[in-house]
């Protein structure tokens, strides 16, 4: 266990060590940033312009996955190949650490810094659900004090994993949300009113599916990306080569414009193409379990290939 | 302490090293040698858990390389052949992520991270970037890495490249020491070095063991004054 968290919490700053987090982390936010603010003008603008699902503007779109087609090869060019490159890795496998150990550590640091990268875009779901809060103070009881007291402790210890204490604002963010779980309970228990409640003036599963397929789809490309990195020593091949095997994935049914929307071939090619199943499912609030089972068998297997990959170097 | 039993690894066809065999007692410095292309860094990657041997064994204190590679890695502080280090880190981080990674908790790795820091002499660049140090230095820092789980066995492969001379004393100085509480396999071109800091010696040729034993049982067996004279006698420059 601490070998495992003493290297996601290595690879996780190293992230911040390197300039290219810098760069994806600012086209991203450019890129969200300016689809929000399309989505923002159409959910304002008058008359018979306007949108049915907010979400579905901002990642059904192919000007997102355009961009997003780059992100994980970015994000995972670097975690094998460096090392193999530079030479680290000897000092990694000859260190008392099993394969697996390593590949989840690296997967997990890549993930982490995926999630990072999607945190910031939280603030927009308040204007996409038309969020509104209705505060009832008078149902204050002093079950309320751990509960909010819980809730910051747990944004602290959230707060602190990306400045290097993992372990300490995991424990944080546990510890907080465990006394948060139990104040809300108690008060819940002792008086039934609500101390603020949440009224979305426009459906709000959307968004949680959205996030749903993005968590998922993102960890299928990151462990393609990953898989690619094991296999070769230079960064640059290792993005190319993840960026040529995820392009059918993001550009799929794209690739053919002149296709039978009717016939097998379109349903072959759309079952792994990723911004249609953004298109039609997920940012409409539909959770398709097909989509979602790609997504979790293709990470499963590319994190099982990793580790092979990674054990094989041993064998030649 | 370490045992090799026939140990063989074929890159492809290419046999780089053959049915190697030979022990290390506890507590003994042994000088590894052997012309470049010998088949020493493969070995000691072998030892160390690296690559594996296409057959024969190896263990480290009882502990089969193979089929118990942590147990074995514990046991193994390993100095490789380039010293690759994380040059975005800073020393002092880099050994307490070391320390992390070989199952140390946080105190033991602050108390045995200033410790080797103190041995190596490496605390005046403690808070300095790795890739701003020079070759000396970071030779330094994989040596205190090798140490700093306090291992039974410390294999070091070519500790002393690329050092200037005071370096090379000194290093050859702590190593000298370091036999004192651990095994040491080190494996060096310079045989002076050899002569210096080592009890015994393992001369390894074309991916075989040619010569070993204690420094005097060798000269002794080779008719000769100094190690040079073997090594050039075995590797077929002087008959």
């Amino acid at each position: 266990m601490r070998p495992t968290l003493a290297l996601i919490k290595r690879e996780f700053t190293a992230y911040f060590l390197s300039p290219i987090a810098y760069v994806v982390l600012t086209v991203f936010l450019l890129v969200t940033g300016s689809l929000f603010v399309i989505t923002l003008k159409l959910l304002t603008s008058d008359g018979p312009r306007g949108i049915e699902y907010p979400m579905s503007l901002m990642l059904g779109e192919d000007r997102f996955w355009l961009v997003f087609l780059f992100i994980p090869p970015l994000l995972t060019m670097r975690l094998f190949a460096e090392e193999r490159g530079s030479g680290t890795l000897e000092m990694l496998m000859t260190s008392p650490v099993r394969d697996w150990q390593l590949v989840f550590a690296k997967y997990v640091a890549c993930y982490g810094f995926y999630l990072f990268m999607w945190m910031p875009t939280a603030v927009y779901l308040p204007v996409v659900m038309d969020l509104k809060v209705d505060w009832n103070l008078s149902a204050w009881t002093p079950y309320s004090v751990p509960f909010v007291a819980g809730l910051v402790l747990a944004a602290l210890g959230l707060a602190m994993m990306p400045i290097g204490w993992i372990s300490r604002g995991a424990l944080l963010f546990i510890a907080g949300a465990l006394i948060a779980t139990a104040g809300g309970y108690f008060h819940y228990r002792h008086d039934a009113n609500h101390l603020a409640s949440f009224t979305a003036g426009i459906d709000p599963y959307p968004v949680l599916t959205s996030y749903i397929g993005i968590l998922l789809a993102g960890a299928m490309f990151l462990a393609l990306g990953l898989f690619v990195s094991s296999l070769v020593k230079s960064q640059m091949v290792a993005a190319i080569v993840s960026l040529a095997i995820g392009l059918p994935f993001i550009a799929g049914v794209l690739l053919f414009p002149y296709i039978d929307a009717s016939g097998d071939t379109f349903r072959v090619v759309s079952s792994f193409t990723v911004p249609l199943h953004f298109a039609r499912d997920f940012t409409r609030g539909v959770l398709d379990t097909r989509h979602m089972m790609l997504y979790v068998t293709a990470t499963m297997l590319f994190l099982f290939l990793t580790v092979r990959s990674v054990e094989s170097r041993r064998w030649r | 302490m370490i045992h090799v039993e026939h140990l063989t690894k074929f890159y492809g066809d290419y046999a780089a090293v053959k049915d190697v065999s030979f022990d290390v007692d506890r507590g003994q410095v042994v000088g590894f040698l052997g012309p470049n292309g010998a088949g020493k860094s493969t070995t000691m990657r072998m030892l160390t858990g690296y690559l594996t041997p296409t057959s024969g064994r190896a263990s480290i204190d009882g502990k089969d390389v193979f089929w118990d590679p942590i147990a074995a890695r514990r046991k193994i502080g390993y100095l490789p052949e380039s010293c690759p280090l994380y040059t975005e880190m800073r020393v002092e981080e880099y050994l307490h992520f070391r320390g992390g990674l070989k199952g140390m908790n946080r105190r033991e790795t602050v108390q045995r991270s200033n410790f080797v820091m103190e041995r190596c002499w490496l605390k005046e660049v403690r808070r300095q970037l790795i890739g701003t140090l020079s070759k000396g230095f970071r030779q330094r820092v994989g040596l205190a890495d090798a140490l700093l789980a306090n291992p039974a066995v410390l294999i070091l492969d070519e500790p002393t490249v690329g050092l200037d001379p005071t370096q090379i004393i000194e290093t050859r100085k702590l190593i000298k020491e370091l036999g004192a509480d651990h095994t040491v396999l080190l494996s060096t071109h310079i045989l002076p070095e050899v002569e210096m800091t080592c009890d015994s010696v393992i001369i390894i040729y074309q991916g075989q063991v040619a010569v070993q034993g204690t420094l005097d049982g060798v000269r002794a067996i080779h008719r000769a004054n100094t190690l040079e004279d073997v090594f050039l006698k075995i590797t077929g420059l002087m008959v």
